[in-house]
Parts: structure tokens; sequence; C-alpha cells
């Protein structure tokens, strides 16, 4: 094409439009990726990812983060005491002596405890305590002394199973206490606190301005917007593979403002005459449960999540497939005891290719 | 009218370095064996004592906290653990890491291996 005075005049202006477009456009500091881990909350490893236009933007959203868990960390702290807070062993400490004046967070999380309770039919109990308490120490031992690592006595797992009718834990929301009426009763919130502080935390730290984050609390993953900041890009999550000699991970997902939890048979055990006996223990039998190696729940909200990957855990994966076919929203995968996959019948959508 | 000057012999071999130039640089592009420029961070309790190319062939040991001890191999361009003091043995029953942002931790040695930059990492979290 022969270029006319005319036609030289509209590509020029077309140019330097163009030109202010592009500069317009890098007033807008691009996002970048940043990425931080921590190990002194919940007893667990955790990593936060998120995009961010600085360095300094994402530490100090990050350690905003890191402080809100440590909060719920010594507030569901069962096991060490802390200055100048009434955390969880002060009232297991207090069991049958006198009621504790508890933070509104610990009244909440019981509370949130007594919901999954009674949706899990008693099998995912916050007041199981004294039973869990034992497998604890048990395992403890059996870790720094392997050569004579032991399994709890069956009797004295039978006598602290007569202490954990949730009954017995009284909340007095009005005057923000909690009391265990039965003195050999202890609470452990382990099946629900991790997924309650993620869920909690993240709620805050998005009301003040973190916008695309994934966040992996030890088997709990949440996240909120998207990878790079770009609508519609999912994060993507892998599924560990419960066969710990497997190069890769079991498949990945992907997903957006939603939260994954694992309930697996590898993530804390020990070792007893060469058979390995892992922390989630079935109420019925008092011993580890053995319907399957790993569950996977997709979810809202990652408290919940938390709760129904344990309560799946603890019932035969027919009768959870069943369970979760009837909720909304709710998706999960079950890698049974021959490593057999099965999933519920909308988790497709969340695989990725 | 003037007379135009022709296309000659020199614009020719111009021309031909020119692209032949261009043909290479993007051969030298495209052909050369993929690098692995991402390095191996190792943290322990949240500190920064080694970094170490991915690249390289190697085998430390990890003093981490408390005594303990965790033996780090880089091999053909991946990390992993070996052995190590703690009780659990988690790390050493991860698998080996090369994607940017993989991790392996150690928690009782508070001791967290990390890769940074090299091959992308489609992954942002694992449970």
């Amino acid at each position: 094409m022969r270029l006319s005075r005319k036609n030289w005049k509209g590509l020029t202006a077309g140019l330097l439009s163009g030109m202010l477009v592009l500069t317009a456009g890098g007033c807008t500091p691009p996002l970048q990726r940043f990425s931080t881990s921590f190990l002194d909350v919940f007893d667990t490893a955790s990593t936060i990812v998120g995009y961010a236009v600085n360095q300094q933007t994402f530490d100090q959203q990050a350690d905003d983060y890191h402080d809100l868990l440590a909060r719920y960390n010594q507030l569901y702290d069962i096991y060490n005491e802390y200055d100048g807070i009434n955390n969880l062993k002060t009232v297991n400490d207090n069991a049958g002596i006198a009621p504790v004046t508890v933070d509104q967070e610990i009244i909440d999380l019981l509370l949130f405890g007594k919901e999954i309770y009674e949706f899990s039919d008693g099998r995912v109990n916050i007041c199981f305590g004294s039973v869990l308490e034992i497998w604890h120490d048990y395992r403890e031992d059996g870790l720094s002394h392997p050569e004579k690592a032991e399994l709890p006595p069956v009797d004295l797992l039978q006598q602290a199973a007569e202490h954990t009718d949730i009954d017995s834990l009284v909340i007095d929301q009005q005057a923000s206490t909690v009391y265990l009426e039965d003195p050999e009763m202890r609470l452990d919130v382990g099946a629900i606190a991790k997924g309650y502080a993620v869920a909690q935390a993240t709620k805050t730290i998005v009301e003040d301005g973190m916008e695309n984050a994934a966040f992996s609390i030890g088997g709990n993953v949440s996240t909120v917007g998207w990878k790079e900041g770009k609508e519609g890009n999912n994060w993507v999550i892998g599924l560990e593979n419960p066969d710990r000699t497997a190069e890769d991970y079991l498949l990945t997902v992907s997903i957006s403002d939603r939260s994954v939890v694992t309930s697996g048979n590898y993530q804390r055990y020990y070792t007893v005459d060469g058979k390995q006996y892992h922390h989630i223990i079935d109420p019925d039998t008092l011993m580890p449960a053995e319907y399957m190696q790993a569950v996977s729940v997709i979810a809202e909200d990652s408290g919940f999540a938390d709760g129904l990957s344990t309560m799946l855990f603890l019932m035969p994966v027919e009768d959870g497939l069943e369970l979760v076919e009837g909720m909304d929203g709710v998706e999960a995968l079950w890698v049974d005891m021959d490593g057999t996959v099965v999933t519920s019948s909308g988790f497709d959508q969340y695989i990725n290719d | 009218m003037e007379k135009k000057r022709t296309f000659g012999k020199r614009d020719l071999i111009l021309f031909a370095v020119i692209i032949a130039a261009g043909l290479i640089g993007l051969a030298v592009l495209y052909l050369r064996p993929a690098v692995t420029s991402g390095t191996v961070e190792v943290a322990v309790d949240g500190a920064v004592t080694m970094t170490l190319p991915l690249s390289e062939d190697t085998e430390v040991r990890i003093d981490g906290v408390n005594g303990g001890e965790n033996l780090l191999v880089i091999e053909d361009g991946k990390a992993k653990i070996i052995s190590a003091s703690c009780p659990d043995g988690v790390c050493v029953r991860h698998y080996a890491i090369s994607r940017d942002g993989e991790s392996i931790i150690c928690l009782p040695n508070r001791v967290v291996v990390t890769i940074r930059g090299g091959e992308k990492g489609e992954v942002d979290a694992v449970v």
C-alpha cells in the first residue's frame, strides 16, 4: 500500500495512542510470585504461596497470617501452657474442678466441635482426649525408642473410653466459660482445630487485603483468589501418594476459593513389631481405623473439610461415598487399602488433565 | 530518469550473512541442552544455611537443631534426603525434588530444603 500524507497522520496517531495505552498499562505493577514456610504452628510444616506487587507486601501479609495461626495454635494447644492465656490445656487441667474463662475463639471452636459430633454420629468427638492421650504418649515413646515401641494395653484404652461423653462438656456462652464435668475427661481438637484455624485466619487475611494466595498447613490447603492473580486461573494442588515409594503426586486438582484436606495413615504414625500404627483412632475399636489409606475432601470451608475428612476416614469407603453424594458442594477421593482410587461423582471437575 | 542502483552481489552476501547469523542464533537458542539453573536452598530453624547449585552432583550433611542431622544428596538435577537422625523419617520417604518451589521438610530437625528457580513447578500446594 502506498502511504499518502493522510495515511501517515493516521498511522502516527495510532502509534502514539498505542504507546500511551501501553504506558498507562505499565502503571499497575505486575504481580510477582512469593512463597514462605514456617514450622512453629500446629506441630506441622506450613507454606504460603502468594502473588503480590512486591516482596515487602507479601512478607507483611505472610507474617500477619503466621501470627493469626500462632494465636489459634496457642489457644487450641492441649500440651503446652502459655503466659497470660487460658487455653485448652487449662480447660483440661481444670476438668472436674472449675469452669475456665476462655476467649471467644475457643467457645466458637468447641461449638463447631459439637456440631461435627452430631453430624458424624459421634465418630468425630472432641471429647475423646483421654483415649487419644494414651495413643499420643505411646507413639511419642515409640518414636523416641523404636526398639521399645509398644501398643497401649486394651484395658487402659477401654477405661479411658468411659470418659468421652460430649454432654459432659459444658459451654456457657454468656459467662464465656468452659467446664468438663467429668474429671477424667480430656478435650482433643486435633481432628478439626487446624482446618478451623486456617478457615478463620484466611477470612481475616482476605479482609485485610490479601487477594491471591494458597495456604498449606500440614494436610490442610486453603486458597483465595487466583493463581498469578489472573481471574479464571485456578490453583494447582498435588495430592500426596499414600504409596511413599511413588515418585510423584497421586494426581493434581485445580481449584479456586476452595479447601482441600487429606486424612491419611501415612501422616503421623509409629511402628510396633514391623506394623505401622497411625494417629486416627476408631471410637468403636479404640485402634487406628483400617478402612483406607487416605481420603481427601474438597469443600469451601476448610474447618468443615477437616472434620469431614476425619469422619470419612473412620467409616467404610462405600458408606462415605453415599454420604458425600448426598451433600452439596463437597467432593471426595478415597485411596482404599489396595491402593484403588474411588471418587465421588463430581470430583472429576477438579482433576487436572 | 536517474539510473536506479541494482541489487548487487555484495548486497546478496550481506543478506546471506545476516540470515545465517539469525539462523545460527535460533539454533543456539533451541538446540542447546536445557540448563538447570535452579538452586537448592537449605534453611535450619528459619535461617538459610546453604545454597547449592542443582546442576552439581553432591552429598552434604545438614546440621539441624538439637544435634539432628540430615544427609542431602543432589544427583541428576534432583535433590533428596537419603538419611536422617529424626525418628519419623518423613523427609527420607519424600520423593526427590527439582521444580521451583518444591520442598522437603524435616520437622524434628527444623530443616527445610527448597528448590529456588529453575524449571517452573506447576503445583502450588500439596496435601
